[in-house]
């Protein structure tokens, strides 16, 4: 019985993952391409659930849906929507070649999936119930992970940084606001 | 374990890898490519979750963690690129952009 | 005496370097002085070298002294390693005597020449080649000293560089020069193949059942000798050389290079005798060229050409008698010919240098009325040049002559020849001295030398104005010039008193023990040689009068010989016609076919290709970022397969 509700839960989630990224590929406005990854982040969270990674599932909600998908929204908003259709533009191989590429990777992946992993896929460890819980993953970020933590703070702390540096406006000159600036600095001296 | 093998999952982040992929290189928005970005690193991540849940090793989902943190990192950088092109009139095509050419 | 000897050779080198550092610091005459004290130097170390090497008994004067061991290869050992022995000692007084009286002489001659310092330089080089090539004691440096020789020549035949011809020249005598120096180096290098040293005083042996080694060895020391002796079929560079000062056609190209290679065959002999075949050959050059040397001066009109051609014929006869092992006497004749052909030649330059640079024998006449030493001296040299008694050549050239008799058919065709050899000589060289010197001055000769004018510049066209004008009284050169000129003219007198063949014979003594001659002519055959020899050249001499002093009868007309003698039987332009042409169009065709289209082609090609490489990939640069991506995707897909195949 409960075999039967998690391949149903599996089943809806891992149909709206792949229609939600194919909707992000496809529309136009990109501001429906960013609800689409919303929604896309969500059907991952569950299947995240049923892998018993209940932390990173969180995670995945709160800070990818919640704060990335959010900035993106406000970028998107600031931006506009601009129309620009899927297949246009470009060397003309272009999209020949994308297709082409996309699907032999599918088609590798499974291959080699099938072929190295075969039958050992059959047989997953046994857990605990602390498995992918807060404690353990905390406690492995502490421990046996330290160094990933650390490099991963430092990795923020830069993409902080160098965010304020593009967003910092520049001179004031070539805008409109900074041409009235000049005349004005040019005045008063 | 309940529900489908990991195969399946698999499978699952196998698909999701390649539409980022045909994403990042149909679109010509920018703005696009950075979603078609993320779709690539999610698929990803399900991998390596699934893979942890398949060894009983927990490390995988650490590994999920990092690369969550570094996509936030790689978005924050794109938007702040994609605004700064913005503000200089420019069109935000990546066909357009490229004066890099040799 | 070993130190003696070694100053004897290192004197002229030390003064060439000494003027060729001091440069301009020096004065042109100190240059000068520099050069002829090292070679009197030179002269007096021979001396002592001469006394102490005569104070021993025949069987020891042989030493050697090695500088230094140069190459050291399994058995094969060469040092600098000189060799004082009879007929090296021989050489050092000739070449360093006679080249100091030259050097002396060259004092005045080139007095107010802007290059001054550099021609003594060069004189001081070329006295010390010339006595290593005679000082050698091993056949290597034998050929450094060779090949010195070749160079100082090339450097003071092209002294005056600003002529055309006289590059030309140079250039023509250093390339004819090097065919010897080929064959040469061919034939030493046979000799070390065979295991042998090429020291001296060791002997050549190769042992029997080598003939055909022996000969090839022969023809090589041969062709060196032949092409630095200027004699057939080398013979062209010759009088082309005497584009160079006249000090320098008398000490190099009279007195001492041209005779390196009778020296280079009495040396070897030992290798000749056993190539009895090649020896004939070199004997038969020898009358060859005396032969038509002697045709060739006859119609000269450049009186340096007639004795540069008489040299070439003297030569001849040594190499007749080197070809006939009649070494002792062909030396002999090689000390008399330095004494008169000096001679000759230095007071040829009296007159020229007399006459303003002018060298053409038509135009003069009558030069004895102003110039009577120079006419006396220039008598006595010709005199012995046509072996007329008591003078040098009458004693050294008979010998040679009667060497030739009794030992076969090739041998008295050799003999004849060489009689009739003397007949022109005596032709030519009183054509020579009727022409220039007797009678009355002619119109050319008035005007430059009758009124006491000073001489403005030396032969050639480098228009320096000399300065001197010691002409002033009876148009005598300086007292440096006359003096040589007569030290040497008494030498062509009493030079040939050393030795009367049948009668005493020291000369041939001396160089016993080192060169052993094949032949000794018996009183009988010298004297009759020496009866058809006189009586031959008075007869040329006779002939000589009456053509050109006298008058009496005219010169035969004979259109066809006229032209091939004046053209010199047409050697030049053969050897145009057989080497240069089909060099130049080598050349041609290898620029046109090779050079052009493939190496330096090949060099635009790899530019141009290397250029076209950028530009295509520079097409791989599309500044999009979609195909960089599709770029990487595509490595992706590759990648991923590589990975899992090659696992």
């Amino acid at each position: 019985m409960g075999n039967v509700v998690v391949w149903a839960v599996w089943v809806v989630a891992a149909f709206s993952c792949l229609a939600s990224g194919i909707a992000v590929i496809s529309f136009t406005n990109p501001f429906y391409s960013a609800l689409a990854l919303i929604g896309n982040l969500a059907s991952l969270a569950v299947l995240y659930l049923l892998l018993s990674a209940e932390f990173v599932a969180a995670g995945q909600v709160l800070v990818y849906a919640g704060a990335v998908m959010v900035m993106f929204l406000f970028v998107t908003a600031y931006l506009g929507g601009h129309a620009d259709a899927p297949w246009a533009g470009g060397p003309s191989w272009q999209q020949f070649g994308a297709v082409l590429a996309a699907g032999a990777i599918l088609v590798e992946v499974i291959v080699v999936i099938g072929l190295k992993a075969g039958g050992r896929l059959s047989h997953e460890a046994k857990i605990d119930s602390n498995f992918g819980s807060p404690q353990q993953i905390g406690r492995l970020f502490l421990t046996d992970h330290l160094l990933a933590f650390e490099i991963t703070s430092v990795v923020l702390l830069v993409a902080a940084v160098g965010a304020v540096i593009l967003g910092a406006h520049s001179r004031r000159s070539g805008t409109t606001a900074g041409v009235i600036h000049e005349r004005e600095v040019r005045a008063r001296s | 374990m309940l529900g489908p093998d990991i195969a399946w999952y698999l499978a699952v982040s196998a698909f999701l890898f390649a539409t980022g992929t045909l994403g990042v290189l149909l679109r010509r928005s920018p703005l696009i490519v950075l979603l078609s970005l993320e779709i690539m690193l999610n698929g990803a991540n399900l991998a390596l979750i699934a893979f942890a849940r398949h060894q009983g090793d927990a490390s995988g989902q650490i590994f999920a963690l990092a690369v969550m943190a570094v996509a936030a990192s790689e978005v924050v950088v794109g938007l702040g690129l994609i605004v700064a092109i913005a503000r200089k009139r420019l069109d935000l095509d990546v066909d357009k952009l490229s004066f890099l050419r040799g | 005496m070993i130190i003696a000897a070694w100053i004897c050779l290192l004197a002229p080198l030390a003064a060439a370097l000494l003027i060729t550092l001091l440069g301009t610091r020096i004065s042109r005459r100190a240059a000068a002085y520099v050069s002829t004290t090292s070679v009197l130097s030179s002269f007096a170390a021979a001396l002592v070298v001469f006394a102490k090497l005569w104070a021993e008994s025949p069987d020891q004067r042989s030493h050697t002294s090695t500088a230094w061991e140069w190459l050291n290869a399994g058995t094969f050992h060469v040092g600098l390693r000189i060799l004082v022995d009879p007929l090296s000692v021989m050489m050092m007084l000739i070449v360093s005597g006679v080249g100091f009286l030259i050097v002396a002489y060259s004092i005045g001659y080139m007095d107010g020449d802007d290059e001054e310092r550099r021609y003594f330089g060069y004189m001081a080089l070329f006295v010390f080649s010339m006595l290593a090539l005679v000082q050698a004691g091993n056949l290597v440096i034998l050929l450094v000293g060779w090949g010195l020789v070749g160079l100082s020549s090339y450097l003071l035949i092209g002294f005056w560089h600003e002529r055309p011809a006289a590059i030309a020249a140079a250039k023509k005598a250093f390339v004819m020069n090097a065919i010897g120096d080929a064959t040469m180096a061919l034939a030493f290098f046979i000799l070390i193949q065979h295991g042998q040293s090429l020291n001296f005083p060791d002997t050549f042996d190769v042992g029997p059942g080598h003939g055909w080694l022996v000969n090839l060895v022969a023809l090589g020391l041969l062709g060196g000798a032949v092409a630095k002796s200027a004699q057939l079929p080398l013979q062209t560079w010759l009088p082309d050389a005497m584009e160079g000062p006249t000090p320098v056609s008398a000490l190099i190209h009279a007195a001492t290079m041209v005779t390196a290679g009778v020296y280079l065959i009495v040396r070897t002999h030992a290798i000749f005798e056993q190539a009895p075949r090649v020896q004939e050959l070199a004997a038969g050059l020898g009358a060859a060229t005396l032969l038509m040397a002697g045709l060739i001066a006859l119609v000269q009109t450049d009186i340096k050409r007639v004795i540069a051609y008489s040299t070439m014929s003297q030569i001849g006869y040594m190499f007749l008698g080197a070809g006939l092992g009649a070494y002792g006497s062909a030396m002999f004749h090689l000390m008399t010919h330095a004494f008169f052909k000096a001679l000759l030649f230095l007071a040829a330059g009296l007159v020229i240098h007399a006459l303003a640079g002018e060298q053409d024998m038509r135009k003069m006449g009558g030069v004895g009325r102003a110039m009577p030493v120079t006419r006396i001296t220039f008598l006595i040299g010709s005199l012995a040049l046509v072996g007329i008694p008591p003078f040098a050549g009458f004693f050294s050239k008979d010998s040679i002559i009667a060497s030739a008799l009794g030992q076969g058919w090739y041998q008295d065709l050799l003999f004849a020849v060489a009689l009739i050899g003397t007949l022109l000589t005596g032709i030519y060289a009183f054509r020579l001295y009727f022409l220039v010197f007797p009678g009355e001055p002619s119109p050319f000769v008035e005007e430059h030398l009758m009124h006491g004018s000073h001489a403005v510049g030396v032969e050639g066209a480098h228009g320096e104005s000399h300065g001197h004008d010691t002409h002033e009284h009876r148009g005598e050169g300086p007292f440096s010039m006359t003096a040589p000129v007569l030290v040497l003219a008494v030498l062509a007198v009493i030079g040939g008193w050393i030795q009367f063949a049948p009668l005493w014979h020291p000369i041939s003594d001396w160089l016993e023990p080192v060169a052993r001659p094949l032949t000794e002519p018996t009183n009988t055959q010298e004297a009759l040689a020496s009866l058809f020899a006189v009586l031959l050249g008075l007869a040329g001499i006779g002939v000589a009068w009456v053509l050109y002093s006298a008058r009496r009868w005219q010169v035969p007309r004979w259109a066809l010989g006229q032209r091939l003698l004046e053209h010199k039987f047409y050697f030049d332009e053969a050897y145009d016609f057989a080497f240069y042409r089909p060099s130049v169009a080598l050349a041609d065709y290898l620029r046109r076919w090779f050079e052009e289209p493939v190496i330096q082609g090949s060099i635009t090609e790899v530019a141009g290709g290397v250029r076209d490489l950028g530009f295509w990939t520079r097409r791989l640069q599309t500044g999009l970022v979609r195909t960089y991506a599709l770029a990487i995707a595509a490595s992706l897909v590759v990648l991923m397969v590589v990975f899992v195949a090659v696992r």
